[in-house]
C-alpha cells in the first residue's frame, strides 16, 4: 500500500504551500479545527449519551410475527381471513384478503427483561436485557423504494437529507481523516440508491460516504502499486498550489473550496483508512465471535466488526445493510428466506453488541436494527408474506435507550399497531434526542422553510428513553 | 380557460407565505402575459429584463469575460468539450465584429451540440437501456429513442413537433423517427416477472402520467394520484383524467423497414420455415413434455383470473385483457431458449444432434429486421379508467374519460380519429401540450436552456411549476422568452443562440465583489456562474484532451472498460474495439442498477425516475478516483504522450503545451513557477514526469469548473 507519508494535516497543507485558504490558516494556527469547517464537532442542544450511531438496516423488511411479535392468535387463526372487522387490507401483493399464516417459529421470553425472541435469532435473544424493543412502529409507504427512503430520510420520496446526514449536520465529525458517515453495503444494490444516504438539499459535505463489500471497502483509497508515496505527494501539492491560485481570484465559491477541503480527506482517507479497515490486528476470538470463520456470517459480520472500528475512531454513523436489494422481501417461502438472512444477520449483531459493550462503547453507541417494513400475518401464497408498513417492530440498544423494554403493542395478529405506534418520524425523532437534538430545533433552511428530519411530525417516544 | 379550482385553495392554505409576494404561488397555472420589453441600453431584450433587474438592487453585470474564457464556457455548454488548439487560435485572431457569433452558429451547426443537450433531456426522459428492478434486463433496442434525441435536437426539430412525436409519433405519420420517439413512453423501469399484473399496469401507467406532466408541463402530479385530502377531489380527478390518456397502451417492438422490405424477410422466413419444417416439429415433439411441465410451473405462480385470459383467443379479449395477458404470455410463453438439462438419454442425444444440425440450417436463416422499441395502443378502445381511491388500483371508482388538467382548461379531450386504428387519445394530449395557448409547455422548456447555460433555471424547479416549487426569479423574461419561442416556431437552437449571445452570458465570472453581500445567490446574474462538469462531460473532456476522443456518431451503446473492483458485473461485456470504448458519453451504455462509475460519481441520476436538475455535490471518493483510478491514470499518460508527440520534453514547452490543452490556456509566471519547480523534483522516465504532470492538471479545479 503507498501512502504518501505526511505526519498530520498541517504537514501537508504546509507541503501543499500553505494553500488551503481558511482551512490551511486556522491549522496553521492552532490544532484546533478551523471555526468555518461544517464538520467541526459540535454540541447538542442538550446533554446525551449517544455519540455515534450504527444502523444494521435489514432491507425488504423482516417478519415481525416470526421474530419478535409472537401472536398465538394467529396461529389459532390459521388458515382463516382477517375478521370482518379490519376492513380492506391493502398491500402491494393484494394479499389483504388471504387466509392467515401462522408463524412456525417458536417464541421464548429471554433475559430478565423476557424480551420475545424467536429461534431464529438464538444469539440475538442472548443479549435480551439490552435491547429495547419498539413493537408498534408504522411508515407510510407500500413499496421498497419509498419505504426504504423513508427510514432513512423521513420521506418516501427522493430528495430529502437522511438521517445520518442530519447528524453529522448536527454534531459535526469528531475524525477528520475519515468521512463522518459511512455506509456498508453487502452484494446487492440498497433499493433506491445513493438517495438513502444522499443530502438532499443540503450541502453534499454531509453525505454518506459509500465502502463497498471485500478487501477494499474504499474504492480506489490505494494509490496503484506503481506510483511511489513521493510522486503522489508531489502531486497533491501542485493541485493544492495551483487551485490556490484559481481561487484567490474566485472569493465566495465554496464549492472550490469544496473540492480541495475533499482532496484533503482523501489524502486523509488514504493515510488512516486502510489500518481502519484493516482486520488483522483483531484477535482470532473477536473475529470468531462475529462469525467471520463462517460462510453464512462471514460477510455481514465482516461490516459489523468494520462499524465498530469505525465507530471507535470516532465516525458518527455508520449504516450497515443486510440484504441489500430486497433480500428479507419474503414475498414467498418465507422459512426458506428467513432462515437465510436470520442466520447471516444474527451472531453478528449479537457480537456487535457484546463487542461494544466490553469495550464501554455501548453507552456511547446507539446501535438500531431493522427494516423498512415488517410482514403482514397474511400469507402471500402458499408460504410468504407482504409488506406491512402498518405495524413492525423495530430493536435499538445502547447510546441512551432504556434496555430491556418493550414499547407498544400490534393488534392480535400483528398487523397493525393498537399501542405506543410510532411512525417513522416518531422513531427519528426519537434518534434526534438520543443524540443530544430536539428534532424540531435541529433545522436547515431550504426554499425559505425550516425544514426538517420529521416534516411536519415526530413525537418523541420518551417510553424508550433511560 | 381558467378557473382557480378548489385544489388550488387547498393546497394555498398550508404554503406559507413568502416574502416574494408580488409574484402568485399559482403565477404558472395563468396564460403566458404579453411582456414589454424594459426601456434599456441593452439590444438583446434578455439583458434588457435581466438589467432592469440589477439597476433595482443596485448591481451591475460583470465586465465582459476575455476571449479564451468564453469560447471555453460556450463550446462546453454547446457541444459538451473542451475548444481545440485550432479552435482557440482561430478566435483569438478573428478581430471581427461578429467572431462570437460566427463561433456559436459553428457550435450550433455542429453535430456534437445534440450529443451534448440531449444528455438533459435524456434525464428527464429517465432513459436507460435496462428494466431496473432485481433483473434489470437489457433493452436492445432502447437506443434509438437516445439517437432520436440527439438528431432532434440537431435538426432543431420544432419543440411542438418533438412534444408530439414523444407523445403519439406512432399515430402522427408513418414516419421511423416519429415511431422511434414513443420511446420516451417506454422507459418506465419495469419488472417483468412481477405476477401482480394489475398493480404492475398501475404502476406503470403512473410512472407515465407522472413523467410526462413533469417533462412538458412542469407539474408534480403524483400527489394527487391518492391524496387523502378529500377535499381535493378536482384533482384527484384530474390525476386519472390525465392518466386515460395513456390507458391504452400497448408497448411493442416495431420492425423499422419499409412494408415492401419486411415482405420480402417474410418471404424468406417462410421458405426457410418450410425447409427446416420437419426438423423443427420433430424438435418440438421432443421437447413437448418439458415445456408443457415449464409453461404449468410458470402458469401456476399467477392468479387464476390472470392466467385464465391467455386461454381466451386474442381476437375475443377486451382491451384490458389484452394488455393484462400479454404481460402473462410474455412470462409463460418465455423467449427462453429451450435447454435440454432435464432430458435423459437417449433423448437427450438424440435432441442435441438435431440441435446442431438446427444451428447449421439457422445460418440461412434470414436476419431480423432492426427493430425499435415503441409505444402504440391496445387498439381503437382504451379500457375503461377509473378514478382510483387513494391510488390503489383495487379500489376502482367511477369511470373517468380523457380530460385536460382542469386548472387550465376543464374540458373533455378532443376526439381524435387516427389511421393506424388506435384510440387517438395520446395525439389530444399532445396537441393540448403543444398548442399555442398552453401556458406551461413553452415556459417549461424556455426554462430548461436556461437552467442548462446559467445552472439554475428562472424557476429553479424545472419540473415543478407548480405550487410547491420555486417563483420564477424573472417571470417577466420567462413570459418574454416563452412568446417569443412559440412566434418564432419552437426553434430551440433560437433559445439557445439568443441566450448565448447576451451581455448576461458574456460577462465574466468573476463579478463586483461588492455585490456578493447583496446577492449572495448570483439570483440577479451579477456575474456568470460557474458551473462543474458533469460526469459525461469530464469523460469526454478527458478523452478530448488526451486526443484519443471517437466522434462517431448514433448506434448501438457502448461499454468502457469498469473500474477493476467492477469487472465481471452482469450484462457489461466491455466493448471488444478499443476505439468504441473511447465514444462520447452519450453513447455509453445506461444500466440501471451500474450507473458507469465516473457518471454516478459526478452526480448523474440513477434514471429511474425523470430527473429534472442535477445535484452537484463534492465528495472524497471524487477526489479519490480521479488521483487513484486506473483508467484516469491511463488517461494522463495517453495525455503526456500526446504532449510529448507535439513539443518534445523540453520543460518549458511541456508545461505550457499541457496547460494550453487542458485549459485553454498558458500558465501566468507565478503558475509557471510552481509547475517547473514540480517538474524539477520530479524523478523517473521522462514519461512518467509529463504523466505526473499531466495528471495533477487533470485533477484542477479549473479542469473541472467552467468559469
Amino acid at each position: 500500500m503507498h501512502v504518501p507519508a505526511f505526519a498530520s494535516r498541517r504537514e501537508f497543507l504546509h507541503l501543499a504551500g500553505g494553500g488551503f485558504g481558511a482551512l490551511a490558516m486556522s491549522a496553521m494556527n492552532a490544532d484546533a479545527a478551523p471555526t468555518d469547517d461544517p464538520l467541526t464537532p459540535k454540541k447538542p442542544h442538550f446533554a446525551a449519551k449517544a455519540k455515534s450511531v450504527i444502523f444494521l438496516f435489514m432491507e425488504g423488511g423482516p417478519s415481525h410475527v416470526d421474530l419478535f411479535d409472537p401472536k398465538p392468535e394467529l396461529t389459532k387463526r390459521h388458515g382463516q381471513k382477517l375478521p370482518d372487522s379490519f376492513g380492506r387490507v391493502i398491500t402491494p401483493m393484494g394479499t389483504g384478503g388471504n387466509t392467515l399464516l401462522a408463524s412456525k417459529r417458536k417464541f421464548a421470553k429471554h433475559g430478565k427483561s423476557g424480551l420475545d425472541v424467536s429461534d431464529w435469532l438464538p444469539q440475538m435473544a442472548t443479549m435480551a436485557d439490552d435491547w429495547c424493543l419498539m413493537r408498534a412502529c408504522w411508515a407510510d409507504g407500500l413499496n421498497h423504494v419509498g419505504s426504504v427512503c423513508q427510514m432513512n430520510t423521513g420521506s418516501v420520496l427522493a430528495g430529502k437529507p437522511s438521517l445520518g446526514s442530519w447528524a453529522i449536520y448536527g454534531l459535526g465529525s469528531a475524525n477528520r481523516n475519515m468521512p463522518g458517515f459511512v455506509v456498508l453495503t453487502d452484494n446487492g444494490e440498497v433499493t433506491g440508491g445513493a438517495r438513502n444516504w444522499g443530502t438532499g438539499f443540503m450541502p453534499a459535505t454531509y453525505q454518506g460516504t459509500l465502502f463497498r463489500n471485500g478487501a477494499n471497502p474504499i474504492l480506489n483509497l490505494a494509490t496503484p502499486a506503481n506510483v511511489t508515496a513521493d510522486r503522489q505527494k508531489q502531486k497533491l501539492e501542485l493541485i493544492g498550489q495551483l487551485n490556490e491560485i484559481h481561487k484567490r481570484q474566485r472569493p465566495h465559491d465554496s464549492e472550490l473550496d469544496a473540492r480541495q477541503a475533499a482532496y484533503e480527506l482523501a489524502f486523509r482517507m488514504q493515510a488512516t483508512a486502510p489500518e481502519t479497515v484493516d482486520l488483522s490486528t483483531e484477535d482470532a476470538a473477536t473475529k470468531e465471535m462475529y462469525g467471520l470463520n463462517r460462510k453464512e456470517t462471514a460477510d455481514f459480520g465482516h461490516r459489523c466488526l468494520l462499524a465498530r472500528r469505525l465507530v471507535e475512531r470516532g465516525v458518527r454513523f455508520v449504516q450497515v445493510y443486510c440484504g441489500a436489494g430486497s433480500q428479507w422481501d419474503a414475498h414467498a417461502d418465507i422459512e426458506g428466506n428467513h432462515t437465510k438472512l436470520c442466520t447471516r444477520a444474527d451472531q453478528p449483531t449479537a457480537a456487535l453488541i457484546k463487542d461494544l459493550k466490553r469495550r464501554g462503547l455501548l453507552e456511547s453507541t446507539l446501535v438500531i436494527w431493522g427494516g423498512e417494513f415488517g410482514r403482514t400475518p397474511m400469507s402471500e401464497g402458499a408460504s410468504g408474506r407482504d409488506h406491512n408498513p402498518f405495524g413492525f417492530s423495530m430493536l435499538m440498544a445502547g447510546g441512551g435507550v432504556k434496555a430491556g423494554t418493550t414499547h407498544g403493542t400490534t393488534d392480535e395478529f400483528g398487523l397493525r399497531g393498537v399501542d405506543g405506534k410510532a411512525h417513522v418520524s416518531d422513531f427519528h425523532a426519537t434518534i434526534m434526542h438520543l443524540l443530544g437534538f430536539d428534532h424540531e430545533h435541529l433545522t436547515y433552511k431550504h426554499n425559505g422553510l425550516d425544514a426538517r428530519l420529521t416534516g411536519t411530525g415526530g413525537h418523541v417516544v420518551k417510553e424508550v428513553i433511560a | 380557460m381558467c378557473r382557480l379550482p378548489a385544489f388550488l385553495i387547498a393546497i394555498l392554505c398550508v404554503i406559507p407565505a413568502f416574502s416574494r409576494a408580488e409574484t402568485p404561488a399559482d403565477w404558472a397555472y395563468k396564460p403566458v402575459a404579453k411582456a414589454s420589453v424594459p426601456q434599456s441600453g441593452f439590444a438583446n431584450p434578455i439583458d434588457a429584463f435581466l438589467g432592469a433587474k440589477l439597476a433595482e438592487a443596485k448591481l451591475a453585470f460583470a465586465t465582459p469575460a476575455d476571449k479564451t474564457t468564453l469560447l471555453r464556457r460556450v463550446t462546453f455548454d454547446l457541444s459538451g468539450l473542451p475548444p481545440t488548439p485550432e479552435e482557440i487560435a482561430a478566435f483569438l485572431k478573428d478581430d471581427t465584429e461578429k467572431a462570437y457569433e460566427k463561433v456559436v452558429d459553428r457550435l450550433l451547426a455542429s453535430p456534437h451540440f445534440g450529443e451534448r443537450v440531449a444528455t438533459w433531456w435524456l434525464d428527464v426522459a429517465r432513459f436507460a437501456e435496462t428494466d431496473g428492478f432485481k433483473s434489470d434486463d437489457h433493452r436492445p433496442n432502447a437506443w434509438r429513442y437516445r439517437d432520436y434525441v440527439i438528431d432532434s435536437f440537431n435538426s432543431d426539430k420544432p419543440y411542438d413537433r418533438f412534444v408530439k412525436e414523444q407523445i403519439a409519433g406512432d399515430e402522427l405519420t408513418g414516419d421511423n423517427a416519429a415511431i422511434i420517439a414513443t420511446g420516451f413512453l417506454r422507459h418506465f423501469p419495469d419488472e417483468y416477472n412481477a405476477v401482480n399484473l394489475e398493480q404492475r399496469r398501475q404502476e406503470i401507467l403512473n410512472d407515465i402520467t407522472d413523467t410526462t406532466a413533469a417533462a412538458f408541463l412542469g407539474v408534480t402530479l403524483g400527489c394527487a394520484k391518492c391524496h387523502d385530502h378529500k377535499t381535493d377531489p378536482i384533482t384527484h380527478i384530474d390525476y386519472y383524467r390525465f392518466q386515460s390518456f395513456f390507458a391504452g397502451i400497448w408497448p411493442t417492438e416495431k420492425p423499422l423497414l419499409s412494408q415492401e422490405a419486411i415482405s420480402a424477410i417474410d418471404a424468406k422466413s417462410k421458405a426457410w420455415e418450410a425447409k427446416t419444417d420437419e426438423l423443427r416439429q420433430q424438435m418440438a415433439e421432443l421437447e413437448k413434455p418439458f415445456r408443457e411441465k415449464a409453461e404449468k410451473k410458470e402458469r401456476s405462480r399467477f392468479q387464476e383470473e390472470y392466467v385464465s385470459l391467455i386461454d381466451i383467443p386474442s381476437e375475443q379479449r377486451t382491451p384490458w385483457q389484452k394488455q393484462i395477458a400479454a404481460m402473462v404470455e410474455k412470462q409463460v410463453y418465455s423467449a427462453k431458449r429451450f435447454t435440454p438439462t432435464q432430458m435423459k438419454s437417449p433423448v437427450k442425444e438424440k435432441w442435441e444432434g438435431m440441435s446442431k444440425r438446427m444451428a447449421e440450417l439457422a445460418k440461412d436463416k434470414p436476419a431480423d429486421p432492426p427493430m425499435a422499441m415503441v409505444m402504440t395502443d391496445v387498439g381503437a378502445t382504451a379500457p375503461p379508467q377509473h378514478r382510483l381511491k387513494r391510488g390503489d388500483w383495487r379500489k376502482p371508482g367511477e369511470v373517468v374519460e380523457p380530460g385536460y388538467l382542469s386548472a387550465f382548461d376543464d374540458r373533455d379531450a378532443e376526439s381524435v380519429t387516427t389511421k393506424i386504428g388506435t384510440s387517438g387519445r395520446r395525439t389530444a394530449l399532445a396537441n393540448w401540450i403543444a398548442a399555442d395557448k398552453n401556458p406551461l409547455a413553452s415556459r417549461v422548456i424556455v426554462n430548461r436552456i436556461w437552467q442548462h447555460l446559467f445552472g439554475r433555471g428562472i424557476v429553479a424547479s424545472s419540473s415543478d411549476f407548480g405550487l410547491t416549487g420555486e417563483r420564477p426569479s424573472h417571470p417577466e423574461l420567462l413570459d418574454w422568452l416563452a412568446q417569443d419561442f412559440v412566434a418564432n416556431a419552437r426553434s430551440m437552437k433560437r433559445v439557445y443562440r439568443q441566450i448565448v449571445t447576451t451581455t448576461a452570458y458574456r460577462q465574466s465570472g468573476i463579478g463586483n465583489e461588492s455585490h456578493y453581500a447583496k446577492d449572495p445567490e448570483n439570483k440577479l446574474l451579477w456575474q456568470m456562474p460557474r458551473k462543474r462538469l458533469d460526469g459525461e462531460s469530464l469523460r469526454d473532456a478527458i478523452l478530448a484532451v488526451t486526443g484519443t476522443l471517437n466522434a462517431k456518431r448514433g448506434g448501438p451503446s457502448v461499454y468502457p472498460e469498469l473500474p477493476s473492483e467492477l469487472k465481471g458485473t452482469a450484462g457489461w461485456k466491455v466493448s471488444e474495439d478499443p476505439n468504441e470504448r473511447s465514444r462520447r458519453s452519450v453513447y455509453v451504455y445506461v444500466k440501471r442498477n451500474l450507473r458507469y462509475p465516473l457518471f454516478s460519481l459526478f452526480d448523474s441520476p440513477d434514471r429511474s425516475e425523470t430527473c429534472a436538475r442535477r445535484f452537484t455535490t463534492t465528495t472524497a471518493p471524487q477526489a479519490l478516483t480521479l488521483l487513484n483510478d486506473s483508467l484516469v491514470l491511463g488517461y494522463a499518460k495517453t495525455f503526456a504522450e500526446r504532449v510529448i508527440a507535439d513539443v518534445g520534453d523540453d520543460t518549458g514547452k511541456v508545461i505550457d503545451r499541457t496547460m494550453f490543452l487542458a485549459l485553454g490556456r498558458k500558465p501566468t509566471t507565478e503558475e509557471a513557477a510552481k509547475l517547473s519547480a514540480f517538474f524539477a523534483k520530479s524523478t523517473g522516465t521522462t514519461i512518467d514526469r509529463v504523466t505526473d504532470l499531466c495528471h495533477s492538471v487533470l485533477n484542477l479545479n479549473e479542469f473541472l469548473y467552467i468559469d
